[in-house]
Formats: structure tokens, C-alpha cells, sequence
């Protein structure tokens, strides 16, 4: 396994073995610092500003990703441009990996009655 | 006005004379568009057979002794020398409207210009601004991206007029970007090559040359006829060309003393344009591709730039259908119903071991992937032992400096001909070598196909609930929204959905060839509104409903195409997909910041933002005549402001709704 596949393995054991532990008690203030460095660090570009994703970007919200996972899909995985430490802090990281857990989940399909389509 | 008024132009009096007193041109012209509506695409083989080869002109009788009088007369009050310094009777320009109308062009979308001045009133007045009727706007590049719109609706092409010099640059990325979708157009450039007549000032700095050499790396040929006979026979060898496939754009030079001198005694004809059958794959290779696509164990489709109209669709479903193929819709055209159970994503190619690419512009891209990194590496997507089939007419026709082709792929089986054209022998083809065994799995096939489509679809629709209540406003919902509104229409998307997650292809049925218009080709901003403004212009005649989802970066380029809709009476559907930047270069920023290390932080908006001051765009488009509202924020309000637009369009009209947006 190259270097590239270990670190996509090592970031999809991380998710797997995510267990359910409940969203960290933040406060408001928090999430609010976290959401700020989300929308100045433009993650919403690529991933919309409810982290919903698109063609550009994968859903990232809500995530059921532990923190070790979505730092290494930050830095590492390829899938996006790879933010080192030095233009994105670990401890800056890890706030907008809080505000992005604190995205409320949409609606449910069913409730949606103008996404039934066709 | 009375018939016998000769201080007034004769194609005036063609109005008060009709059925009674025809003048020599006016039978040629009508006699002409006549014997080319039998010449048409559309006719059949027996008539194009008997028209070839036999110039119109032979079968128009002489003028009558009076219609000799009357053109000839001078106006009260000159004598004939005089009136031959005042006057012209028989332009030049109304023989090349003939050929023209022989043509039989739709429209010709123009911005006008000196050096065509001659055509432009032959146009109006000889040809009495119908079949072709002008339509204006207010940017060369816009006629152009009209032109485009149109065809791809139609599959008939549209003529446009432009300056040769100025016209042509401002037209010239547009022409790319129809040269890179394969859209055929026959522009149409105003010249004065004859130094010693050209008036001072404007008229130099207009003229060259050679005019046509800003476009002619990106065109399929041109001519600058010297004579109204060589502009004859140039115009439908232009026409013939363009519409052969590769289909693309052609140019013919417009020679200022050639519109405006008197034709005289020139005996002049006006070819028949006998369309050329479009090329179809060689029968030995076709048979074997179909013995590969029939013993093939995972065989998937591919199909880019393919159909031409709803035949090349219900072609693609009959051979899909035969083999129980998987069909992946690169979408340069609409190629195959998303509602069909055989409508799946682009990652069933993995699976393939027999790959049949039918017009595709990238087969290599279509095979392999690379990895935007400091280092750029490829990867394979497809299985090492994947077989690939190309049918297409990539190799027929190319140039070599702007490089509208991808990376070379050496394929298995590559086959030179129109693809919707070879796709009747191949399934037959496919249909005659399949073994007992083979049609026996398709029963298994289907259900495994269908299962998997239903899959993808269900996937789709629950995407597009997250941010459902978000402002901006998703693109999923936007989406959603419109369709609501539009379901039980027959509707027409006239705008490609690339930049908003490929929803519409995602969330709506599309079924219908005219449903879907694909890519821009050269991806060139400026396409978007003025192509929309093409595509509804041809919707119009047959009622469809047409609908535009505008990105305010590509708007900006050409805000006028809504001028164009208003002036015009093309009735539309506008809502933005309005990100207030340009987002595919905030990614680009974003990337070359992290990979160089010096930081994201706020600074992609340098260079890349829409904003400070917003721009109103609702206000740019009403300024044009055009009933707009927005901008729009609020996710609940835009079904809304959505409906009273619809109210607008309804009644022939454009409507414009601005709503602020995710990036994508």
C-alpha cells in the first residue's frame, strides 16, 4: 500500500470505528468563533455554507467523523488541497470541526413535499 | 403607395404589387426559396437528386417587356446620368439575399455595422426582414452565442452579420466556443478590400486583409468571394460544410462593392444546396465492435457529443436496451432519458471490460483521471484489461493550434463516422451475433440495472434536503423549486446545470432531446445568457416553456441577451444561480494558496468576488425592459417570486428572478 492509500485507510478506520459520544458541550460563543473560521477559511466554497457539499466538494455535515479523521482528510487525503499546520492551525481546525458537528441535520425527505419529484 | 411610384425603391412596391405586378427580383427570390424548400434537410433523397446540379436561375422566366421599363426608369426630375450617381437599382447585396433566403435561415442575429450596410437594407427592405428576419444585439459575441443556442435546439443553423474587423473580434470567442461543441453557424463579415473606394476614417480601420484570420484556427472554412456569382456558390458550399459532420462554424466574406454596386447584366445562379450524408462507421468494423460489445461480460456505454436530435436518443435506448448496458451521459447533448433504468453514473466504467465511447470529447478522461497536485499524476479508472470502442468523428476533421481535443488514447477499435448515423447497424449488428446464453442474462441485467438506478436516484433527492432551509439558498433547492412549478409543463431547460451540482440531471426527468442543451464547449463565460436567449428563441414556435438558470458571473459578460429577449418577444424563465463571485476560480485561488502555504485566509475573494458594490442584477435586466425581482435571500420566498414570473412568460414575455446562492 502506497503512502496515499495508507493515509486513506488509516482516515477510513478513524471513521469506522467512530462510536456515538455525543456532541462535545461547546457554547454558543464557540461554535460562533468556529463557524467565523469556517466561512474566513472559505471551507464553504468547496462544501456550502452548511457543509451540504456539491459537485465541487464532499458533504461534510453533519458528520459523524471524529476529529483524528477529519484532520487527516484536511491535510492528507487528496480529496481537497492539502491544509498544512502552517495556514491552518490545529487548534483552529479543531473549532471549525466543532461548529461543522453543530450543523443541525436538514429535514427529513418525507417532510419535504417538494423533493418528492417524480 | 402606388405600384408605378418609381421615385421610391422597387421592394417597396413589391408590397402594394403582390400577386400582380412581380418585379425580376422579387420572382427570383420567391422563385428561389421555393426551389430551396425542396432542397432542404428535409426533403427527400429523390427530390435533392433531381434539384442537383440544375441552378435555380434556369427555371425562372425572363422579365416582361414592362418589368424591363420599370426598372430601368429613372426618378422624376434626374436625367439618367444624374440618377446613375444618385441611385442604385439592382444592389448587389439583394442577389446575396437571394442566396440567403435560398438557404433558408431562420434568423440572422446581428449588431450592425458599416461595412454591411448594403446587405443590412436588402435584408430589411428587398427581403422584407422575413425568412431570415434580423435580430439584434447588442454584442457580437452574444449573436454568435444566439446562433449556438439555436442550433442546438433546431439542429438548424442560424447566419450572423458582423463587421469583418471589430465584428469578428468581439464575435471571436463565441465562434470558439461553438467550434468546441460541434454547433454549426455561417458568420457573415462585412469587408472593404478595394483601397481606392474605401471612404476615409472608419472604413479602413475596418477593413483588412484578411478579416477572417482572427477566427479561422477555430472555424471550418472561409471564403472572400470577389464576384456575386462566387459568393453564391461560396455560401452553399459554406453551408454544406458547416452542416457536414464534425459540424462547426464557416465565414464568408461580405466585399463592400459587391453589396452596393449594381449587379448589371451579370447572368447570375444561385446553386442547389444538396446536403451531404453524414459519415457512417466502416460496416467490417462495425460488426466487430458488436461482436465485442455482445461477448462482453460488463459492456458500458459512453456517450458525449452524440445526438443530434430525439432519433440519436431512441437510437442509444435500442442498443442499450439489446445489450443490457449501462448508458453514462457525459451530457454534451441530451443522449438518453436519466429516467431509463440504464441511465447510471460515471463510476460503472470501473466495472467495464468492453467500453463503447460514442462521440466523446475526452476518451482519454473517459479511461484515466488526474490528480491536481504539484506533481500531476494519472491514474487509470478503468479495469487494465478494459477494451475500449470509439465511434466518432474526432478524426475526420481537426486543426492543430487551439487545443480543442484532450490527451491522446489509443483505442482498442477506433471507428470514423456519426455516431446516431452508425448506431442503427450496430445494433442490428449486436442484435445478430448475441449468443443464446448472452440474451438469456439480460433478464438478470435489467433488474440489477434497475435496482441500481433507483438506488442512485433515492441518493439524489436526499442530498438535496441538506441546507434545504439554508440562506444563500442551496442549488438543490433552487432546483426543486423550479421544477415544482414547471412539472406538468412542456418545459425546456435552456441552461447547463454543471455549476450547480448537475441537479437538474440529478432531481428532474429529462427525457426529450430539446430538454437539455449540454456544455458551452470551449467553456468560455459569456455563453450562458445569450445561448438561453437562442435555445428560447427556438422553443418559442413550438410552445415549449424555456427555462434559464443564470450564473451572474457568465450575465455579466453580455447582460444585453435579455435586451434581445425583450425586444424580441422571447418569452423566458430566468433564475440566477447568483454566487456573487467567480467560484471556480475561488477554488483555484484556494488551492494554489494552501499548496504555496501562505495562507486562505479571506483572501480568494481578491480578484474573484461579485460584491462590494452588489451588483442588482434584477435592476440591470429591468433597465432592458425585462420584468425582474430579487435579489432574493429567503429560501421560502423564491417557489413564490418564481410563480409571478411564470405569470409573466405566460404571456409572452421574459421574467427575471435574482436569487442569491451557495457557491454550487
Amino acid at each position: 500500500m502506497d503512502k496515499l492509500g495508507t493515509m486513506h485507510f488509516c482516515a477510513l478506520v478513524l471513521i469506522g470505528s467512530w462510536s456515538v459520544m455525543g456532541v462535545a458541550q461547546e457554547s454558543a460563543a464557540d461554535f460562533s468563533e468556529g463557524r467565523a473560521l469556517f466561512e474566513s477559511y472559505q471551507c464553504w466554497q468547496c462544501h456550502g455554507y452548511q457543509g451540504q457539499g456539491g459537485s465541487a466538494g464532499v458533504r461534510i455535515a453533519p458528520t459523524i467523523y471524529p476529529f483524528e479523521a477529519f484532520l487527516q482528510l484536511v491535510r492528507h487525503t487528496n480529496l481537497m488541497p492539502a491544509y498544512s499546520p502552517n495556514v491552518l492551525s490545529d487548534e483552529n481546525l479543531r473549532r471549525i470541526y466543532e461548529y461543522v458537528r453543530s450543523i443541525p441535520e436538514p429535514p427529513a425527505l418525507e417532510d419535504i413535499q417538494k423533493l418528492s419529484l417524480y | 403607395m402606388k405600384s408605378d411610384d418609381k421615385s421610391q425603391p422597387d421592394t417597396i412596391q413589391k408590397e402594394d404589387s403582390e400577386n400582380t405586378n412581380v418585379n425580376r427580383r422579387e420572382f427570383l427570390s420567391s422563385a428561389t426559396a421555393a426551389g430551396l424548400a425542396a432542397a432542404s434537410l428535409g426533403a427527400s433523397k429523390q427530390a435533392l437528386t433531381q434539384e442537383a446540379g440544375q441552378p435555380l436561375v434556369a427555371a425562372i422566366a425572363p422579365p416582361s417587356a414592362a418589368q424591363e421599363v420599370m426598372e430601368s426608369d429613372v426618378p422624376p426630375g434626374y436625367d439618367a446620368k444624374e440618377a446613375q450617381e444618385y441611385f442604385v437599382k439592382n444592389p448587389g447585396s439583394d442577389f446575396m439575399v437571394d442566396v440567403i433566403k435560398s438557404l433558408d435561415f431562420d434568423y440572422i442575429t446581428t449588431n450592425p455595422g458599416s461595412s454591411f450596410r448594403g446587405i443590412h437594407e436588402s435584408l430589411v427592405n428587398y427581403g422584407g426582414n422575413r425568412a431570415p428576419e434580423l435580430l439584434t444585439s447588442p454584442h457580437e459575441e452574444q449573436a454568435i452565442a444566439i446562433a449556438h443556442g439555436y442550433f442546438k435546439v433546431t439542429g438548424r443553423p442560424l447566419a450572423m452579420l458582423a463587421h469583418g474587423t471589430v465584428g469578428l473580434q468581439h464575435a471571436a470567442m463565441a465562434v470558439y466556443n461553438a467550434w468546441c461543441d460541434r454547433s454549426p453557424m455561417v458568420l457573415l463579415a462585412g469587408n472593404h478590400m478595394d483601397i481606392t473606394s474605401r471612404r476615409p476614417g472608419v472604413e479602413w480601420s475596418h477593413s483588412a486583409q484578411d478579416c477572417v484570420r482572427v477566427i479561422r484556427d477555430y472555424i471550418k472554412w472561409d471564403d472572400s468571394p470577389v464576384s456575386l456569382q462566387h459568393f453564391a456558390e461560396s455560401m452553399v458550399r459554406a453551408y454544406k460544410i458547416a452542416m457536414t459532420p464534425p459540424m462547426g462554424p464557416v465565414a464568408v466574406v461580405l466585399e463592400g462593392h459587391l453589396q452596393e454596386d449594381e449587379v448589371g447584366d451579370q447572368q447570375l445562379q444561385i446553386p442547389a444546396m444538396t446536403p451531404t450524408q453524414p459519415p457512417s462507421g466502416d460496416a467490417g468494423a462495425v460488426e466487430e465492435a458488436a461482436l465485442w460489445l455482445a461477448e462482453a461480460e460488463n459492456p458500458v456505454i459512453v456517450a458525449d457529443l452524440m445526438a443530434h436530435d430525439q432519433e440519436g436518443v431512441e437510437r442509444l435506448v435500442a442498443l442499450a436496451e439489446a445489450l443490457q448496458a449501462p448508458v453514462v451521459n457525459q451530457f454534451g447533448r441530451m443522449n438518453f432519458p436519466n429516467t431509463h433504468y440504464l441511465s447510471q453514473g460515471a463510476n460503472v466504467v470501473a466495472q467495464a471490460d468492453v467500453i463503447l465511447g460514442l462521440e466523446l470529447y475526452d476518451t482519454w478522461g473517459t479511461i484515466n483521471t488526474m490528480r491536481d497536485r504539484v506533481h500531476r499524476d494519472t491514474q487509470r479508472k478503468a479495469r487494465p484489461d478494459a477494451r475500449v470502442i470509439s465511434i466518432g468523428v474526432n478524426d475526420l476533421f481537426m486543426k492543430s493550434n487551439y487545443q480543442s481535443f484532450q490527451r491522446y488514447y489509443s483505442s482498442d477499435l477506433s471507428i470514423a463516422g456519426d455516431a446516431q448515423t452508425t448506431l442503427p447497424s450496430l445494433t442490428e449488428a449486436v442484435q445478430s451475433v448475441m449468443s443464446g446464453s448472452r440474451r438469456m442474462s439480460n433478464g438478470e441485467r435489467e433488474e440489477r440495472w434497475r435496482a441500481a438506478h433507483t438506488r442512485a436516484r433515492e441518493q439524489a433527492r436526499d442530498a438535496a434536503r441538506y441546507a434545504w432551509n439554508a440562506s444563500p439558498v442551496s442549488t438543490a433547492r433552487l432546483y426543486a423549486e423550479l421544477w415544482n412549478l414547471v412539472k406538468d409543463r412542456d418545459w425546456a431547460l435552456v441552461s447547463d446545470d454543471g455549476m450547480q451540482s448537475r441537479w437538474a440531471r440529478r432531481l428532474w426527468p429529462i427525457e426529450k432531446h430539446y430538454q437539455f442543451l449540454g456544455r458551452s464547449g470551449g467553456a468560455g463565460l459569456g455563453y450562458g445568457a445569450p445561448a438561453a436567449v437562442g435555445g428560447a428563441l427556438a422553443h418559442r414556435s413550438e410552445g415549449r416553456l424555456a427555462l434559464n438558470v443564470q450564473r451572474d458571473g457568465d450575465m455579466m459578460y453580455v447582460p444585453g441577451s435579455f435586451w434581445t429577449a425583450a425586444h424580441h418577444g422571447i418569452p423566458m424563465l430566468t433564475v440566477t444561480h447568483n454566487n456573487q463571485g467567480y467560484h471556480q476560480e475561488f477554488m483555484h485561488l484556494q488551492k494554489m494558496s494552501a499548496r504555496r502555504q501562505r495562507g486562505i485566509d479571506g483572501s480568494s475573494w481578491v480578484g474573484n468576488e461579485l460584491r462590494n458594490p452588489d451588483i442588482n442584477l434584477a435592476k440591470i435586466v429591468e433597465g432592458m425592459g425585462v420584468w425582474a425581482e430579487g435579489p432574493i435571500t429567503d429560501p421560502s420566498e423564491v417557489g413564490p417570486a418564481m410563480a409571478r414570473a411564470l405569470s409573466v412568460v405566460d404571456a409572452g414575455e421574459p421574467a427575471f428572478v435574482d436569487v442569491r446562492c451557495q457557491p454550487r
